[in-house]
């Protein structure tokens, strides 16, 4: 890891101009687009998540980051899409019924991408049959459901309880997360894990996925 | 201040009541307390401490339920909902812990919790005005914010103060992404108590959806629920009773509360 070692640093600065030409010169000059995400943009991801969580870093330098890395992957991506390289995974995220606040969705899907997972994102106050047909037609792992208020909470487990009436359980890793939500309730509803921030998010997605 | 040890009476005609509540209900509790039947001793809590975490807004509300004499009260009274989970775990000390069961204060201010759902479920993304909210306003006090969860994350800061920090390019971006909670809300209700001097708390939160763009709608609140947790005697429909021993915790279904016994 070195020639691009300037896609590294500006992602990890949230540098997105200089992250997007690099990207453009990079591919320009022949490099290996999946080596370009594997060793220079998931690498500087990681380092972002490390740098939030012994608050080095707080949410508007992730955001920026996350942004450089977007930009950067979706430069990638259609000769990514060519060569036939797979995610790692794919997701489906939402807010559930009745929640109107994306940020922490939002800077999830970001982290998810950038850390190598191709995300659906369903937006918020999604309806609870649109997660069952995100698994049902895009073949999507992991589920995850987020919410900022505790008047919503009930809905992911009769997302779940859905996804389990579907038969589609076997098929779908389930994660939760947003302010109100803890460990214990995510037990409760039969959620497989839960996540305390956009960058744990990533981490326990990677360790659904290898399970 | 007080004294004489009182036989215990719960669910009697008169009681002396400490209530513990967030300064939302100023107004709302002051003139509900008036017009109790009982003693009813109130102390007061900044608004806005479910911004703080549920753990901290706990040990706040904690520390001020071990200050009540319990052999002076009856019972004691929270002007406070779920809140976030800021009163899951809170234990009574020594007499009955009364908790209205509600979300947040919206149902306090709609007077029972099906109200309050029937309206959520024909609009989530409703930004809630009342006297109190206009006249204490949304910023948290001096000593809440620097420990609050916006500040903690880096989410705090205006418009101005990230030009400094990101330059103009990306502050722009990030005022997109981070600027309001409330960027998706589409209509202000302002909720009417009836205990307002006149019509400047109308005109205030007209004038503020007007300025966000946002649709307004003036509605009657309901004095009722506010006013039977004053009164007593408090029905486990409306009410979450914590015994002595035990503490409370979210239920996570439409009761909202529940309560645990405390393994000693």
């Amino acid at each position: 890891m070195s020639e691009w070692n300037s896609l590294y640093d500006a992602i990890l600065t949230g540098d997105d101009k200089t992250a997007t030409a690099v990207t453009e010169e990079a591919l320009e000059k022949g490099a290996e687009p999946l080596e370009l995400v594997n060793q220079y943009m998931v690498p500087a991801m990681d380092e972002v998540g490390k740098r939030f969580e012994e608050e080095e870093y707080f949410i508007p330098e992730m955001l920026l980051s996350a942004r450089a890395m977007e930009r950067s992957l979706a430069l990638i991506q259609p000769r990514l899409a060519a060569s036939g390289a797979k995610p790692i995974g794919r997701v489906a995220i939402g807010t559930v019924k009745g929640d109107q606040h994306d940020i922490g969705k939002n800077l999830v899907r970001s982290m998810l991408q950038g850390g190598g997972f191709e995300v659906y994102d369903l937006g918020m106050d999604v309806p609870h049959e649109k997660f069952i047909e995100a698994i049902q037609e895009k073949d999507v792992n992991i589920v995850c459901l987020s919410t900022l208020l505790t008047t919503t909470m009930p809905s992911m487990k009769t997302i779940i309880d859905n996804i389990q009436q579907a038969g589609l359980r076997d098929r779908v890793k389930v994660m939760v997360g947003g302010a109100p939500i803890t460990p214990e309730f995510a037990d409760q509803i039969g959620a497989d894990c839960y996540g305390d921030s956009a960058y744990s998010a990533v981490k326990l997605a990677r360790n659904l996925i290898s399970a | 201040m007080h004294s004489g040890r009182r036989p215990f009476k719960f669910n009697c005609e008169s009681m002396r009541l400490k209530l513990i509540s967030c300064e939302i209900f100023y107004r709302e509790i002051c003139y509900a307390v008036s017009r109790s039947i009982n003693q009813v001793d109130v102390e007061f809590f900044p608004k806005g401490l479910h911004d703080i975490g549920a753990e901290k807004m706990r040990g706040r509300l904690q520390d001020a339920l071990q200050n009540v004499d319990g052999a002076y009260y009856d019972a004691v009274l929270l002007g406070y909902a779920l809140c976030n989970n800021g009163v899951a775990g809170l234990q009574s000390n020594g007499i009955p812990l009364i908790i209205p069961r509600a979300h947040d204060c919206i149902t306090l201010f709609l007077g029972s919790k099906e109200r309050y759902l029937e309206i959520f479920n024909q609009n989530s993304g409703v930004y809630y005005e009342t006297s109190g909210w206009l006249e204490r306003g949304e910023e948290l006090s001096r000593d809440l914010q620097p420990i609050s969860i916006q500040n903690q994350l880096g989410l705090n800061m205006t418009y101005q103060e990230l030009v400094e920090k990101y330059g103009e390019d990306n502050a722009r971006y990030l005022y997109e992404q981070l600027g309001d909670l409330t960027r998706h809300y589409t209509k202000c209700t302002y909720i009417e108590m009836g205990v307002e001097p006149d019509g400047r708390f109308e005109q205030s939160a007209r004038k503020k959806a007007g300025e966000r763009g946002w649709e307004f709608e003036k509605i009657s609140g309901d004095m009722g629920l506010i006013q039977r947790l004053v009164d007593g005697p408090w029905n486990g429909e409306e009410f979450l009773v914590v015994p002595p021993g035990h503490r409370a915790a979210a239920s996570y279904d439409a009761s909202i509360l529940t309560v645990e016994k405390i393994q000693s």
